[in-house]
């Protein structure tokens, strides 16, 4: 499953290549970059809850549980290019501390790729003690993160 | 003469047989108070406060800074050292301090030790909870002092406090209401505290009971702390008793997301190692409070 991420992220890349020329793709301006960057954001949500209907046995979609999976990995190892700085920009939850402390923010995001990548082995094993305790640790790595460097205002 | 022997043989064989069974029952009866302990304790998010924020701190050997509008206030050490911790407590003293909100030596205990919520608590759970706190290692580490702003830092000032805002009292079921609705109002209202945090709270510090649990716009920390009536849009009114309890139990939110400060560490510590039964409970109390107007 890991394998096909980097295959995956090259795919996504050539597209982006293909369809807008370099230069407008160099340097977003702070806005879309904080558009962009709440987008995927949500969509690592939009996976995590459909996985958690899958793990709760709540429904059984033929073999999108490993995709869901995938494709969280897949987002999670974009977080670390769509922080850029200047980005803290209207209306946002992102703390400071992301760009004050960025080694502690790429430490946090290392832990959710390892986490998402070890989930998607093990769905992709199909053992579900080992799944369900990879889902618990993906949870944990986002609460860690959302902890240190989200704003609290729910 | 040897069936009076033998007979008095077999007496004694038989009340050392009896003995051995009554010490095993007591043992077992021991170790089920001690492990109905440690779930309370759990439930009661007790290790939340009473550790310290440091990487491999003692559990419930307290330290940890408890930031409020009224000073910086610091967790007791609650394991069974005589002199630094709670060893020398008697059952009485026990009850006292989360009845009464009064510690062995008589003196008032300002409210961020929330006896506020845990008057409610029964006898035979305290006494449980305390069966488990003694069960473990004694940690010997004196306690911080709290500092507070100087009109707050006499326990006087606690007294005055409970005087107006506290009223002592056991959890009374209603007997209109379901068993599981009374289960959860118990461990919302009292062993849990939720009160404690999503209660708003007047500027001396009481909580606005008829506002309950609809969000403190400045708990614990300085966090916002959201509502969790039933109110559909500033509530939790949309999600399902099954959002509710996956929450306490994982973590996440509806929608996918996962909440971090406070209420990640009393899922982690606590909601999460309860029954399904009761985590079940609190959701259907959570869902039946309706916001007031």
């Amino acid at each position: 499953m890991q394998r096909r991420i980097p295959v995956s992220i090259a795919a996504v890349a050539s597209l982006g290549i293909g369809a807008f020329s370099a230069n407008t793709l160099a340097d977003p301006s702070p806005e879309d970059a904080k558009d962009y960057r709440q987008a995927v954001m949500s969509s690592l949500g939009g996976h995590v809850k459909a996985i958690s209907l899958h793990v709760r046995g709540l429904v059984d979609y033929d073999g999108y549980l490993a995709k869901h999976a995938e494709a969280l990995a897949l987002s999670a190892s974009e977080i670390e290019q769509i922080f850029p700085a200047g980005s803290n920009v209207g209306d946002s939850e992102a703390l400071p501390a992301i760009w004050d402390d960025p080694d502690a923010f790429a430490e946090a995001v290392a832990q959710l790729k390892e986490a998402t990548a070890a989930f998607a082995d093990a769905t992709a094993s199909g053992d579900e003690a080992a799944m369900g305790s990879a889902f618990r640790d993906v949870g944990k790595a986002c609460k860690g993160c959302h902890d240190r460097f989200r704003k609290d205002d729910d | 003469m040897t069936i009076e022997r033998s007979a008095a043989g077999g007496r004694a064989l038989c009340c050392a047989a009896v003995l051995c069974l009554l010490t095993t029952a007591a043992d077992a009866a021991g170790q089920d108070l001690v492990e109905r302990g440690e779930y309370l304790v759990r439930a009661g998010g007790c290790i939340t406060c009473h550790v310290a924020e440091e990487e491999g701190a003692v559990p419930f050997a307290g330290g940890r800074a408890i930031e409020s509008p009224f000073g910086t206030f610091y967790s007791p050490n609650i394991t069974p050292d005589e002199e630094t911790g709670i060893g020398s407590w008697s059952d009485e003293d026990f009850l006292n301090a989360f009845w009464n909100g009064v510690n062995p030596d008589g003196d008032h205990y300002f409210p961020a030790f929330p006896y506020t919520s845990y008057t409610g608590i029964t006898r035979e759970d305290l006494l449980a909870m305390k069966a488990y706190l003694f069960s473990l290692e004694p940690v010997r580490q004196p306690n911080k002092e709290h500092d507070l702003s100087v009109l707050l830092s006499s326990r006087l000032a606690a007294g005055l406090w409970k005087r107006r805002y506290f009223e002592p009292g056991r959890f009374e079921p209603d007997p209109d209401q379901s068993r599981e609705w009374n289960r959860g109002a118990y461990l919302v209202r009292h062993l849990g505290h939720c009160g404690e945090c999503h209660t708003p709270r007047s500027r001396f510090g009481a909580l606005e009971r008829d506002r309950a649990l609809t969000g403190n716009p400045d708990g614990p920390e300085g966090d916002k702390v959201p509502n969790i009536t039933a109110d559909p849009e500033d509530g939790i009114g949309e999600w399902s008793t099954r959002d509710i309890e996956y929450f306490l139990e994982s973590g996440m939110l509806p929608d996918g997301d996962f909440a971090g400060g406070a209420m990640a560490d009393v899922i982690d510590e606590g909601t999460s190692h309860l029954t399904d039964a009761d985590r079940h409970a609190i959701a259907v109390y959570l869902k039946s409070l309706t916001p007031p107007p």
